[in-house]
């Protein structure tokens, strides 16, 4: 590859990180009054905002209802400011729409659905400032606003982004490492199960490496995992606290 | 016989429209016209309109003529509004008249007063449940109209479920009502269609094919498996066997029916019938 | 219009025949459905036949100014239409969900694993670039449009050629066909999307689901892959709870899969180049004379008999009525009635079509029949020449390969014993080919 040198001799990555190293998170939940559950999150540069309401009474024609379970509505834009070039449209187009498919996909199956049927939960996420790895970012911040709005799941969907370089498999990928135009995989987990609520992978990889580059991503949302639990466990406190037990 | 007189009519089709006797079990088109026996010794276009027919008088020689479906009466002669082979059935009294009408191929079902057909349960609302039956719009069938349903006593039957029913009433003017009893008030084989066994669709010229008395498709498959089988006039088949694979083997022999001759038919059934 | 719903007991019995390992069409766990792809006239035009489903492919270009980050780099641009002709449910004009996932899918699929090269349709740097326009139209919905669409989006790029350009100075001379050979895109790779839907939790996987078994699935998992193994796209869809084994899993089979495929469009497209060449017909024009592609085809009716053991001599029989239909010609067209899961009748059907009926365990067998099919097509030699590769995991089988000459269908003279003899060649061959191995 011209130009840039994503792994060093030493196997260092671009930004300092070793192959396996996650970028620094910071996640707080509870950021907005007015929504039943809110989060904000940094995934080192990328950084998002995730609000949730639900589950409310079906939006628009009933006939959208669903018998035995409720709709899950996802929205995902991201700030015009969010790249190095200026977007036109925060969201709208295919790859947004894309993107609030997968979102919505994935709470889909981490959500009890079956628990509120006939009702709707929104999920709208805004990414403000991307720096790749963005679908893991909203991911995250919308399982802890998810869990912040008190609605039953599953398991905690943890998600993170994996690419390969030069036979290693590296987690958690920058911009920069995006853009080099190696592979990339996004994965969704539910740590606990192991189970993969969505999985999408891009660019060429050969089906031998599939399984390293998996197991790496799974590792990295495991750890990502395990931090969220942190910052969950805090926040429960905190509010519990604030009640006086 | 028949055919040196359709070829004769054929010739002649520019000015003049065939007699009905002489195109039976051929193609008709839309737009032609037939003339009805009694009518098609020498009368021209022009004279035909001074004595008119009588369609419903069955005084005249012919007796009673009833349009089936595809035809239209069109003054005194029958205008052709589908295509596909045109019949005809001798009325039980005595020569002439009778019904005429067209077999087509059609894959939409016009629902008919009268019919049995297939539905599946779409919503249950109030008193009624709405059924899909592929027509225009859901028939509605009253929970009432169950063999033995009282208000008390409802029927146990929930979305998604197969009815097999008769429409009481179907016009283009009213939403078409099923009931799943007959006039006595009995089942007489029609309700839910129980949980297992396959439904799938074929055209309705197949099902009507498979419906005529004299079917041999029908006794044929009956030889090869034991088996439980409904025929909806809207072209729904509901199949059931004691495996599931002879339920698929079924399945897949009716749907080909539509495409095989009998030759080839009975070849593939005595070789399902020697495995 | 309102789909058709869906009644419990077709749910019911569809899972209930997928737990048995048995399906409506009665193929294998990992079959795929027939596949045939047939050729415009033009160049970049085809339509890709999978099973009843069908997408038209056309593939156009013009010269437009490039994108202001990437001067360099010649455009690409991928749309797939969901008309109301392919299923009643369908919306016109709205951007439905499904579209969307659909159209995201190729995109990434072609555009974003570099199948094309897109430097080599740049003009002049900064000022001109060819941009290349794939348009997709569903013509028949029975599932598994992705396959479909990616296979039909591909063949069209592969078949595609521009016309050529030459610069000099600041002057841009674009030449006509008949000035210059028009020349085809550099295509680096064929990538493949190859689908699987889960059942019950993911307990059961089909390959190539149809429209019925994809309306009980509860989710789907998409793989591009290129016959090189190399993964372009992975999309898991729907609320399915998939398992790293089970992914791993998939990719072994897409390999297998795509691997197969790859075979077919080349073997297709050469075909293709071969009539163009020798100045034979084509095109669809030609295909609807003989009733190739016209919809009032015979569908095939496939009968499930699983249990090969014991059925086997049934399927062999069953094989047969095909001779009736050329002695005694009937009303339809020269389709024929197919029964029996794997016998594949190709009769009267002179296209480019593939039978794909083996598990990913016989590979074996598969490369056989390839290297039988291709001695098959040199010997022919005729216009249309004929790609029928079929295979099946039933060991006596026959395969009743199409005529050598066509037009002996068309005068419908061939008395049986005709009929039977060239049926009974690629049996042969293959014992042959056995014996050599």
């Amino acid at each position: 590859m011209a130009g840039l040198e994503l792994l060093s001799d030493q196997g260092y990555r671009v930004d300092g990180r070793r192959a396996g190293e996650l970028r620094k998170i910071q996640a707080r939940m509870g950021v907005f009054a007015q929504a039943d559950g809110s989060a904000y999150i940094e995934q080192g540069n990328t950084k998002a905002l995730a609000v949730v309401y639900g589950p409310h009474e079906i939006r628009g024609s009933r006939a959208r209802a669903l018998p035995d379970r409720a709709l899950v509505n996802c929205q995902y834009s991201s700030a015009t400011f969010s790249t190095g070039e200026r977007k036109r449209r925060p969201h709208g187009d295919r790859k947004s729409c894309e993107m609030g498919l997968q979102l919505r996909q994935t709470f889909e199956a981490a959500v009890l659905t079956q628990l509120h049927p006939r009702s709707q939960i929104d999920i709208y996420v805004q990414v403000l400032q991307a720096d790749g790895g963005t679908y893991a970012a909203c991911v995250n911040a919308a399982t802890l606003a998810v869990l912040d709005a008190g609605i039953p799941m599953r398991d905690f969907v943890c998600a993170c982004s994996a690419g390969f370089v030069d036979g290693t498999a590296l987690a958690d990928l920058s911009h920069v490492e995006e853009a080099a135009g190696g592979p990339q995989l996004a994965l969704a987990l539910l740590p606990s199960s192991g189970q993969i609520a969505l999985l999408e992978m891009d660019a060429r990889l050969h089906e031998d490496q599939l399984e390293q580059v998996l197991e790496t991503a799974a590792q990295a949302a495991r750890d990502v995992h395990t931090l969220l639990d942190r910052v969950v466990r805090q926040h429960v406190q905190e509010a519990s606290i604030l009640l006086g037990d | 016989m028949a055919e040196a007189a359709a070829v004769v009519a054929e010739s002649l089709a520019g000015y003049r429209a065939r007699a009905a006797r002489a195109v039976l079990e051929q193609v008709v088109l839309p737009g032609e016209e037939l003339l009805l026996p009694g009518q098609e010794d020498g009368e021209g276009p022009g004279s035909a309109g001074e004595r008119p027919l009588r369609l419903n008088a069955g005084a005249r020689s012919g007796g009673r003529v009833v349009c089936g479906p595809g035809l239209r009466r069109c003054g005194d002669r029958l205008l052709v509004t589908k295509c596909g082979r045109l019949r005809h059935k001798e009325p039980g009294s005595g020569n002439g008249g009778g019904v005429y009408w067209v077999d087509s191929q059609q894959k939409r079902y016009v629902p008919v007063k009268g019919d049995h057909v297939i539905g599946i349960v779409t919503a249950k609302s109030g008193d009624i449940f709405k059924v899909d039956v592929g027509g225009s719009e859901p028939a509605s069938l009253s929970y009432l109209s169950f063999e033995g349903a009282t208000k008390r006593n409802r029927p146990n039957v929930q979305v998604g479920d197969l009815i097999y029913g008769q429409f009481v009433v179907a016009n283009k003017d009213m939403e078409p009502e099923m009931v799943c009893i007959d006039s006595c008030g009995r089942a007489n084989g029609m309700g839910v269609i129980g949980q297992d066994g396959l439904l799938f669709k074929v055209t309705l010229g197949l099902i009507r094919r498979l419906l005529a008395p004299d079917c041999e498709i029908l006794q044929e498959v009956g030889k090869l498996y034991p088996l439980e089988i409904v025929f909806g006039m809207n072209g729904r088949i509901w199949v059931k066997a004691k495996t599931i694979q002879q339920t698929l083997i079924l399945a897949n022999i009716l749907e080909a029916c539509e495409h095989m001759t009998a030759d080839q038919r009975k070849q593939i059934f005595s070789r399902l019938a020697e495995s | 219009m309102k789909e058709t719903p869906l009644s419990n007991c077709e749910r019911r019995f569809l899972l209930r025949a997928i737990e048995e390992k048995k399906r409506l069409d009665g193929r294998q766990t990992y079959d795929y459905r027939n596949i045939k792809i047939s050729f415009g006239t033009d160049y970049g035009c085809c339509t890709v036949e999978l099973g009843k489903t069908r997408v038209l492919g056309q593939v156009s270009c013009e010269l437009v100014s490039p994108k202001l980050n990437r001067a360099t780099e010649g455009i690409l641009f991928f749309n797939l239409e969901l008309s109301q002709m392919a299923a009643p449910a369908f919306e016109p004009g709205r951007q439905s969900d499904l579209l969307v996932k659909l159209n995201r899918l190729l995109e990434r699929c072609l555009r974003n694993s570099k199948c094309i090269d897109t430097e080599s349709l740049c003009v002049v740097a900064g000022e001109k670039v060819w941009q290349i326009r794939v348009d997709l139209h569903l013509l028949n919905h029975d599932g598994n449009i992705i396959d479909a669409a990616s296979i039909a989006a591909i063949v069209a790029l592969c078949h595609f050629r521009r016309p050529d350009v030459s610069v000099q100075g600041d002057e841009v001379t674009l030449y006509t066909l008949e000035e210059r050979d028009p020349v085809p895109l550099s295509i680096h790779h064929m990538p493949i999307c190859v689908s699987f839907a889960f059942f019950q939790q993911g307990t059961y996987l089909l390959v190539d689901p149809n429209e019925r078994e994809e309306r009980v699935m509860d989710g789907l998992l998409v793989i591009a892959m290129n016959k090189h193994r190399e993964i372009c796209t992975i999309q898991s869809s729907g609320g399915i709870m998939l398992l790293k084994d089970q992914v791993l899993r998939c990719s072994k089979i897409a390999g297998v899969k795509v691997a197969e495929i790859t075979e077919l469009i080349q073997k297709a497209l050469a075909n293709d180049q071969k009539v163009r060449k020798e100045g034979g017909k084509f095109g669809f024009a030609e295909s609807i004379a003989n009733q190739r592609i016209t919809a009032f085809r015979m569908e095939k009716a496939p009968i499930d008999t699983s249990d090969v053991e014991e059925k086997a001599e049934e399927i062999i029989s069953e094989a047969e009525p095909p001779s009736e239909v050329v002695s005694k010609p009937v009303l339809w067209t020269p389709g024929t009635a197919q029964i029996g899961e794997g016998i594949e009748n190709s009769w009267g059907d002179l296209e480019d079509s593939e039978k794909e009926d083996e598990g990913g365990s016989d590979e074996a067998i598969i490369l056989d029949s390839i290297k039988m099919d291709t001695g098959e097509v040199s010997n022919i030699g005729s216009q249309d020449a004929p790609i029928v590769l079929s295979d099946s995991e039933e060991e006596e089988m026959i395969i009743l390969e199409p005529d050598k000459n066509p037009k002996k269908i068309r005068t419908q003279t061939i008395s049986a014993t005709q009929v039977k003899a060239p049926s009974k060649k690629p049996v042969k061959k293959r014992k042959k080919k056995r014996a050599a191995n």
